[in-house]
């Protein structure tokens, strides 16, 4: 493969191009209530040409392998087209690399009968748990990809990348009211991160039941402490997007408000993007402009430090590249996307956290959430309220509101239990590239003043 | 074709089988931040195969045509342990006649397609310099192709062509994203009218207007009826009947919205954008009416779920995805609609659409695109405004539905039909 993407790449009048090719395999078994929904497996091989010419990209996607030339050709005509003004593209040195995956256990290897047997195991759990339960929905997916990526600059990369997961939701009725539960796991080193989720199915079953019973909270501000989870969600959705300087760039407005040296949090805060974190989910050795990833601080000690860059966007802003020049697959050029964003560990312990807490909400999980610039809204899975100190009782549709900044310095304690969110089915949407996985983490932290718009 | 050859390959193990084929040729050009940021070219194939193997079902799916062995294989493998199939693959049927192919888009390339697109981008940004702005002009030329074990075969060449414009303006903290775009399958466009259109969401926006809290009539612009039909959609759709998790899943025959409202989802109109004459199953496609004067006439079901429902399919694919929805008119003139509201809403896009629960047609969204009327004239943008409700209840509530419909399609859309303004008598209106 070397050799032909070499051999293609003769650019024709153009600054720069590279090409990547895929090589997918994935299988998945889907059970929606009692009944086996789908099984099945796919391949799906393709490639994208990228060349940049006077500012200008063209692009050329492809599923046929066999006129790789002709593909580089059409992108190089393209960006020829296109380019009317000056390339800005960071320089990067040119890496050869082969970096193969390590499977604790190979789910290539597992029969398709196993795997449906672990996945209708999960999903009986959920539906004999309880007669209020009145269906699930348990998804079993893996995939094996193999990348091949060159540049015109001499760079030759091949990695893998392994994906295995399971999804486990339980959705529970009584009368109208509907509530749901759900768990996901898995692993990017193998098939022993999906087996042994028995317990979980147990949960996510008693979670949906029991929130069945359980009040919507009040509407109102309260001080609020997020779970790990909940912390990694709101870190990557409502600060980290806009990190990524294809937002900023262009964009006067949001240059004035992303002002490396400003203050963002008290003193003990700090957001790191690091995609070389070596069991996250976003994790690469290189980013897809064949970048080395690496540990970029966005925030520390409470003060803004740095951004996310592809090489075009480093070069605009003057500033380094960052490793973060992404693609979902094939079909799309990379753009700047997060790897794994986290708060960093803190130093106070939850009981100490949640002591002096007269009222408040423990937030858990979230199951959405949208952004508009520095405005977020998020749903928890489900909360706690917080009485006098203690962990009080369950309550639903916790709905954080409010603008990212203010939040920010809002949070006045950062926990000393960092933790990552499980592998699962889904991942970052940008544009049309979706899921990207990324890696969601953090300790549990307190933020004073959050309202909480729960539904009456 | 290929398509025969995996069938056949199949059937050598398989009592049945199917395999579709699409191969697909794209060019398209992107403009972002006032200027030509990218072109790009793309080809594709996708190869589908579903096999029935002791009464069990089987798919898989790739994208090399030199992969028959192996999508055949993996399929076979996969119907091992499938579900049983509870229906049988379509018998050869004769198909409607379609428009969907136009033969005048093959020789547009890419610097017209880049003029197009200029043009648009340039009269937005005559009408008001500070707005960022974005276009896209997109040409696709695709052929499907179905075969089955029960001798259907058919095959069919389609053109398509997405083009639209869009801004986002920043006036201190606020900002306002707004466009305009068409999808179709003919070259003929006005890029004039598309660019008008974009330019008249900025226009109705040039003044932000205060707004109260409470409960108000509300109009839903073409666009925006997708916050009520996003829960018909589901409503409608034979998986969720099945499952027991449609409202609507006993209301067959009975009036469930307002008399004034007819639904048809119509595959077969000219050049429209989801037009075609079989569906991915070797269905062929049929006009559909969802809701007549009010009354609920029918689901949506694919293979699979029409044989586990008992009932026929009726060619909405293996997604079971709606193709043109065609909403009748009504009687309102859209300028009389305005002119006969005191105080209420225009709104257009929203944020968050889709959380919660929304088959069961609750929806609780921030406006992204929302517009003040105040006795009888649009006074401004509204901002900061949740809007809730129930999409069942609202469309039991319609006082009016305009004269004129526009098309919703285009690169951004997230339906495609021919819809009307529709005017809700009272929802809630929350400003924060």
């Amino acid at each position: 493969m070397r050799d032909r993407l070499t051999d293609a790449l003769k650019i024709q009048d153009v600054e720069y191009a590279d090409i990547r090719v895929e090589d997918k395999t994935n299988t998945w078994v889907n059970f929606r209530g009692p009944d086996l929904d789908t099984i099945g497996s796919a391949r799906t091989v393709g490639g994208i040409v990228r060349a940049l010419c006077k500012g200008g990209w063209g692009y050329a996607t492809f599923n046929d392998l066999e006129d790789l030339p002709k593909r580089v050709g059409e992108a190089c005509e393209t960006a020829r087209l296109v380019g009317t003004g000056t390339t800005y593209f960071a320089p990067s040195k040119p890496v050869v690399d082969i970096v193969s995956a390590k499977l604790v256990k190979d789910f290539r290897q597992v029969p398709l009968a196993d795997k449906k047997a672990l996945t209708e195991e999960y999903n009986r759990i959920v539906l004999g748990h309880h007669k209020n339960i009145q269906t699930s929905s348990v998804k079993y997916a893996d995939s094996f990809k193999h990348i091949w990526f060159a540049s015109s600059e001499g760079t030759y990369i091949e990695e893998e990348v392994p994906d295995v997961n399971m999804m486990i939701a339980a959705i529970a009725r009584e009368g109208d009211i509907v509530q749901s539960g759900f768990q996901t796991g898995g692993s990017i080193d193998g098939y022993q991160g999906v087996e042994g989720m028995h317990e979980n199915a147990r949960d996510v079953a008693q979670k949906a039941v029991e929130l069945l019973a359980s009040p919507p909270v009040s509407g109102g501000k309260y001080t609020v402490i997020t779970d790990q989870i909940l912390t990694g969600v709101f870190t990557h959705e409502a600060f980290g997007h806009l990190s990524e300087s294809d937002f900023v760039y262009e964009n006067p407005r949001m240059q004035e408000i992303m002002q490396l040296g400003k203050r963002f949090g008290v003193e003990g805060l700090n957001i790191i993007d690091d995609g070389t974190l070596p069991e996250g989910l976003g994790t690469h050795s290189y980013d897809y402009e064949g970048v080395p990833t690496r540990k970029n601080y966005l925030i520390k000690d409470g003060i803004l430090v740095g951004r996310l860059h592809s090489r075009e966007t480093a070069a605009k802003m003057g500033e380094s590249v960052s490793g973060n020049a992404r693609a979902v697959h094939f079909q799309h050029p990379p753009i700047v996307r997060m790897t794994n964003t986290y708060i960093d560990q803190g130093t106070v312990a939850f009981e100490d956290m949640i002591k002096d807490v007269k009222l408040g909400v423990y937030a858990i999980k979230a199951i959405g959430g949208t952004t508009a610039m520095e405005m977020f809204t998020f749903s928890a899975a489900y909360g706690y309220i917080i009485r006098d100190g203690q962990v009080a009782e369950l309550v639903r549709d916790v709905v954080l509101t409010g603008n990212v900044f203010e939040t920010l310095l809002n949070i006045d304690q950062i926990g000393n239990d960092l933790a990552w969110e499980p592998n699962g089915p889904g991942g970052c949407g940008k544009g049309d590239q979706q899921p990207l996985r990324v890696g969601l983490g953090g300790p549990h932290i307190r933020i004073q003043n959050c309202v909480v718009g729960g539904q009456q | 074709m290929i398509v025969q050859q995996i069938v056949e390959k199949a059937l050598k193990k398989a009592q049945a089988a199917q395999a579709v084929m699409l191969t697909q040729e794209t060019s398209a050009v992107d403009f972002e931040n006032d200027r030509l940021k990218s072109a790009e070219s793309s080809q594709r194939t996708q190869i589908d195969v579903k096999v029935i193997l002791d009464g069990k079902v089987g798919v898989s799916s790739t994208t090399d045509p030199l992969d028959v062995e192996g999508v055949v294989r993996r399929a076979l493998e996969a119907a091992e342990f499938g579900s049983p199939a509870h229906f049988e693959l379509p018998d050869a049927q004769s198909l409607e006649p379609v428009k969907v192919f136009d033969p005048a888009l093959l020789p547009l390339e890419k610097p017209e397609m880049i003029r197009m697109g200029k043009q648009m981008m340039d009269m937005v940004k005559s009408y008001n310099p500070e707005i960022l702005a974005g276009a896209s002009v997109n040409k696709t030329v695709y052929k499907v192709e179905y075969a089955n074990s029960r001798g259907a075969e058919y095959s069919a060449d389609h053109t398509e062509f997405n083009i639209g414009t869009s801004g986002q303006l920043v006036r201190g903290t606020d900002i306002l994203l707004a466009g305009h775009g068409i999808g179709q399958k003919k070259r003929r466009v006005d890029t004039e009218e598309i660019a008008t259109l974009a330019i008249e969401y900025f226009r109705m926006a040039e003044q932000i207007a205060p707004i109260e809290s409470g409960e108000m009539p509300v109009i839903f612009t073409p666009s925006g009826l997708i916050a009520l039909l996003l829960s018909l959609g589901l409503a409608v759709d034979g998986k969720n009947v099945n499952l027991g998790a449609s409202p609507l899943r006993d209301k067959l025959g009975q009036q469930i919205t307002s008399s004034s409202l007819t639904i048809l989802d119509d595959p077969f109109i000219e050049y429209g954008p989801r037009t075609s004459a079989f569906d991915n199953e070797g269905v062929p496609r049929k006009v559909t009416p969802l809701i007549e004067k009010g009354i609920l006439r029918n689901f949506i079901y694919d293979l699979d779920t029409a044989g586990r429902a008992g009932v026929k399919p009726t060619g909405h694919g293996s997604s079971r995805t709606l193709t043109n929805l065609v909403i009748d008119p009504g009687d309102t003139p859209y300028e009389t609609m305005i002119r006969n509201t005191t105080k209420g809403l225009l709104v257009h896009d929203f944020l968050g659409l889709g959380q919660g629960n929304p088959i069961n047609g609750e929806f609780s969204v921030n406006l992204f695109l929302g517009y003040k009327i105040e006795k009888g004239k649009l006074v401004g943008r509204v901002k900061d405004v949740m809007l809730a409700g129930n999409a069942f209840d609202a469309l039991k509530d319609i006082i009016a539905i305009s004269k004129e419909r526009e098309w919703v399609s285009g690169p951004w859309a997230w339906f495609t039909g021919l819809m009307p303004y529709i005017q809700v008598g009272k929802l809630s209106v929350t400003a924060k």
